[in-house]
């Protein structure tokens, strides 16, 4: 497992825990799983990021948990969307479009 | 909604606390789970896996702090847990703590109690509207020193100025007042009518006074204040019947001022001035002025305006002499009123800001003490994930908490502390009746104690928390190398510490010396056993030999029946008493012969006071033959008064030594003629006949002054003050004198004192600041030793096992003694040395209160250091003797 030493930009983690939650709920583990695989390995989310990251979140109401069991029958907590994280993501990805447009049109100019 | 969800989060995080966390833990372990059960489907080992997973998590405890500390809410929770965790620490160790939250609290009360002098008397502004914008208006005259202003000087600043909204003049005057009730003596003030437009103030009853109460020869009116109106017109709402019988004369009440006017100070009484004509002299000062900047006009540009107007005057006028002003000056109203009070005010708050420091380093000292013991327990929390920041602020929660102990302490003390500074504290200080603890003291109060705080919680925890806290495990718990810094920082706290005691009791030693200079000053007069009584007739104008007649026979007749009661002695009076705010009115006379006695004021006498040969300047004294004997004044030559000096016989004066000595140099002035009529209004000469010893009238610190002395009996006048010199118990004769004065005249009331009580308040502010500056010094100085005690017997604890070494290899209890004083030693002389630059440099601020001392006395200055050097040594001695005392054996096996 290799870990890349990208930093992640401010909010775009949110931004990776909303992405990966569009599809239904998940545990943290699985939600660091599911950002490995959807942005190639580039991002590891570690637990020490992940954690206050999922609590702040559901303390601002996009996300909210519950516990369940996980695929090999063990307690889990897990995670899902909100109304209002559903709207969080429609911003943040509109943001980060503007945003990626904007230093993609700054790296072209000679 | 987010917002509910927010509200709802922090609830939890704040009530379920508990639960939460409970929560957290569990979600922490099922995630490891789920990580080593990934591990172990990709084909690890259970224990490989195990690993595996722990590596890939990090610290379990770090993240789930991490957690806690993005939580709603968290702050405030962190914030009491720290608080918590605080007075855990500072309970696990009552002595340090109630030692700190004792020094903190004397000091923090001690500054408190002194800014509230400072806030009550410089800083809060007077209670006009916009009172920064009221002045006060002076003439300057030729030597510079600013004076009371003459009327037709007032009128021309009235009516050329550009710069007052409104100015005014007023005079303060104590009369008789009788009317409706038993007579008084009141303080009345002779205003313009302007008075109450310079601080915009209405006459909460009745109206105000107009330009046509204030012509010559109108009809008399008089505004009083919302005291005397309660206490002697019983609240009338109606002033029509209302009238007060004034010095004599009958004047109608016309208006009510509001309670908290408090201009002029103990004023009860307003009366327009000049109702009999103004003074026509530029060189009468007779009146003190305030005024109201206008609109956008700066304080410089008024004194610009005033100083043009002045030196105009000047230039143009005929009375040419050195009583003409020179220029004129304005200033905030509030800075006149409170001037002469601020050095010493100053002086004050920075002698308690020293001690306040000396304080503060002994409480950092202790914390830094306490902090080397703590290293472990700092590195093991770091351990658990608690960041530098949350040690950091850890520190600074337990200096906040022993601050705020200590400030709160510190204010019920200052509560009871100003109570007893207004009690100590100079009549004269201005303002006295406005210092309290309020609010605006509290909040320097507050803002004093977070200060200490931060200050206190920032250095310890830069000492604590600097270089790697990893290190204090790996330590064992020894703590000898890490504790190698902090002893230097403790030793250079200590070395501050002696420094700032040392400027601060030399300070004190110089007000000290000072005060005992003064008492060695031999005041010219005696002190004891003279009661003083204040007697005021109604004034009858300056130029009523009648009324003049009748004054002289009344108190001829007054002094006479004094002397009969029983135990009073001898009887004297005098127009003034030394030593009495105020002092006697000085002026010009004219050496002048029997044969040139001008004839018209205006012409003759003006052209001999051109003559600078023959003016010469002095007090003027009205006084009778017992004035000299009741105070002991001795007569040098010639005679005082005596009975042949009848109001027809040839008027005769007394001078004084000075006088004499410097009008008449090499001469013998006895026999001469002098003209003083602008004292009196009475232009006929005064033969000198005999020359008495000089007193310090204006106080024991102040020189003497050239006096002249005229008989009462020969020049009367109003208001007079009898001496008493009695062997009976004051009361009874008090009250035998207020019978006698009754059975005189019933409406002429007096006011009585002693003359020690008069002699007493005359040193109060030197002895204030004495008292006040000494007992900062003193506690300081045991600031300073248990200071210099603490670290030194630190230092011994901690080197204990080295000494042992020492002795075992040989050394002699001498030599460890040496070894530990002489480090002592060290350290209090950089500390003296940096004392005594600081001296040098911080004593003239102190100067202008000084008296026959200079602001680098050696004998002060050499005292003081002694002083704390011995203080300091003898706090070594104790741990150094200590220190001997060390079994070699016993140290060996320490820890």
């Amino acid at each position: 497992m290799k870990s890349e030493p990208t930093t992640l930009l401010q909010g775009t983690l949110d931004l990776l825990i909303l992405k990966s939650l569009i599809a239904g709920e998940r545990h943290g583990l699985g939600i660091s799983r599911r950002i490995q695989q959807i942005t190639g390995g580039t991002f590891v989310v570690k637990p020490g990021s992940l954690f206050p990251a999922l609590h702040r979140m559901e303390e601002e109401g996009w996300i909210s948990s519950f516990w369940g069991e996980s695929e090999n029958n063990r307690r889990a907590k897990y995670y899902r969307l909100t109304k209002a994280g559903t709207k969080q993501l429609q911003a943040e990805t509109k943001r980060w479009g503007r945003i990626s447009w904007a230093i993609a049109q700054a790296l072209e100019a000679s | 909604m987010p917002l509910l969800v927010k509200v709802g989060s922090f609830l939890r995080n704040y009530f379920f606390s508990r639960r939460v966390d409970a929560d957290l833990d569990q979600e922490v372990h099922s995630h490891l789970e789920l990580l080593v059960a990934e591990n172990i489907r990709a084909g690890m080992a259970p224990e490989e896996a195990q690993r595996a997973a722990r590596i890939e998590f990090g610290g379990i405890e770090q993240v789930k702090e991490q957690v806690r500390e993005a939580g709603v809410g968290n702050w405030l929770h962190s914030v009491f847990a720290d608080c918590r965790y605080g007075l855990r620490q500072l309970r696990k160790n009552p002595g340090a703590t109630a030692v700190m939250v004792f020094t903190l609290a004397l000091a923090i009360g001690a500054t408190t109690a002194i800014f509230s002098v400072v806030y009550g008397v410089l800083l809060r502004p007077l209670p006009y509207t916009d009172a920064n914008r009221i002045m006060a208006v002076f003439e300057v005259n030729t030597k510079g020193t600013w004076s009371h202003l003459a009327d037709p000087n007032f009128d021309d600043f009235r009516d050329q100025n550009r710069s007052f909204q409104a100015i005014a003049k007023y005079n303060q005057d104590v009369v008789s007042v009788s009317g409706p009730s038993q007579p008084t003596r009141n303080m009345v003030a002779g205003v313009s009518p302007d008075f109450l437009k310079v601080f915009e103030i209405q006459p909460m009853l009745g109206r105000d006074f107009t330009a046509s109460d204030a012509k010559k020869g109108a009809a008399r009116t008089v505004l009083v204040s919302y005291g005397y109106w309660r206490q002697y017109l019983g609240s009338s709402p109606d002033l029509s019947q209302s009238h007060l019988k004034i010095d004599g004369a009958l004047y109608s009440v016309i208006g009510v001022l509001p309670a908290a006017f408090p201009f002029p100070a103990d004023v009860d009484l307003w009366l327009p001035a000049d109702l009999d004509g103004e003074n026509p002299s530029r060189t009468s000062h007779n009146y003190y002025a305030v005024a109201r900047l206008r609109d956008g006009v700066t304080v410089e540009q008024a004194n610009q305006d005033i100083s043009a107007i002045a030196r105009r005057i000047h230039d143009t006028s005929s009375e040419q002499s050195d009583f003409l002003l020179k220029d004129g000056v304005v200033v905030p109203l509030q800075d006149s009123i409170t001037g002469k009070a601020r050095p010493a005010l100053l002086v004050l708050l920075g002698a308690v800001g020293f001690l306040l420091l000396v304080a503060c380093a002994n409480v950092a000292n202790l914390l830094l003490a306490q902090a080397t013991a703590r290293e472990r327990e700092l590195a093991i929390r770091s351990a658990l994930g608690a960041a530098r920041g949350r040690l950091i602020r850890q520190f600074l929660t337990e200096a906040f908490l022993l601050s705020l102990v200590g400030g709160g302490l510190g204010v019920l003390g200052a509560l009871w502390g100003v109570t007893g500074l207004v009690a100590l504290a100079p009549q004269n200080l201005p303002r006295l009746d406005s210092v309290s603890i309020n609010i605006p003291v509290l909040v320097f109060a507050f803002l004093l104690s977070t200060a200490v705080a931060v200050g206190l919680g920032a250095f310890t925890a830069a000492r604590a928390t600097s270089g790697d806290v990893r290190k204090g495990l790996g330590e064992g718990g020894r703590g000898q190398t890490g504790s190698q810094g902090s002893q230097r920082v403790g030793r250079v706290i200590v070395a501050a510490q002696i420094a700032i005691t040392l400027i601060l009791v030399v300070g004190a030693g110089l007000l000290g010396r000072s005060l005992m200079k003064v008492l060695e000053v031999n005041p010219g007069f005696r002190v004891d056993k003279i009661i003083a009584m204040d007697v005021s007739l109604p004034w009858e104008g300056w130029d009523n030999p009648k009324a003049k007649a009748s004054q002289a026979i009344f108190f001829s007749n007054l002094i006479d029946r004094l002397k009969q009661i029983p135990g009073v002695r001898r009887v004297g009076a005098a127009s003034g008493l030394p030593l009495v705010e105020g002092g006697l009115p000085n002026g010009m006379f004219l050496l002048a012969s029997q044969n040139e006695v001008p004839k018209t004021i205006a012409d003759d006498l003006a052209a001999m006071f051109q003559q600078k040969e023959r003016v010469g300047i002095a007090d003027f004294c009205v006084a009778t033959e017992g004035y000299f004997q009741v105070l002991g004044i001795p007569l040098i030559r010639g005679r005082t008064f005596d009975q042949h000096d009848g109001p027809d016989s040839p008027h005769v004066a007394v001078i004084s030594e000075s006088l004499a000595r410097d009008r008449w140099p090499n001469q013998d002035p006895i026999g001469h003629t002098i003209e003083f009529g602008n004292m009196d209004g009475d232009m006929r000469l005064l033969t000198i006949v005999g020359i008495v010893g000089d007193i310090h009238e204006y106080g024991l610190d102040a020189p003497p002054r050239p006096t002249v002395y005229v008989n009462l009996f020969q020049r009367p006048r109003s208001a007079i003050t009898l001496t008493m010199l009695s062997d009976a118990d004051t009361r009874s004769v008090t009250s035998a004198a207020r019978g006698i004065l009754q059975d005189l005249n019933p409406e002429i009331p007096a006011k009585f004192r002693t003359f020690s009580q008069v002699y007493s308040a005359s040193l109060g502010s030197r002895r204030f600041n004495v008292i006040l500056t000494g007992f900062f010094g003193i506690v300081a100085l045991l600031l300073a030793t248990a200071g210099v005690f603490g670290v030194m017997a630190y230092s011994v604890s901690r080197r204990t096992r080295e000494i042992g070494v020492r002795v075992a290899l040989g050394a002699g209890s001498g030599d460890v003694l040496r070894m530990i004083l002489s480090q002592g030693l060290r350290t209090i002389f950089i500390g003296v040395a940096i004392g005594i630059a600081g001296s040098l440099a911080l004593t003239r601020t102190v100067e202008s209160l000084l008296f026959g001392v200079t602001a680098t006395d050696p004998l002060t200055f050499g005292g003081v250091t002694l002083l704390l050097v011995g203080a300091a040594l003898l706090a070594c001695f104790i741990p150094a003797r200590r220190a001997t005392k060390v079994d070699p054996m016993v140290a060996l096996r320490y820890e």
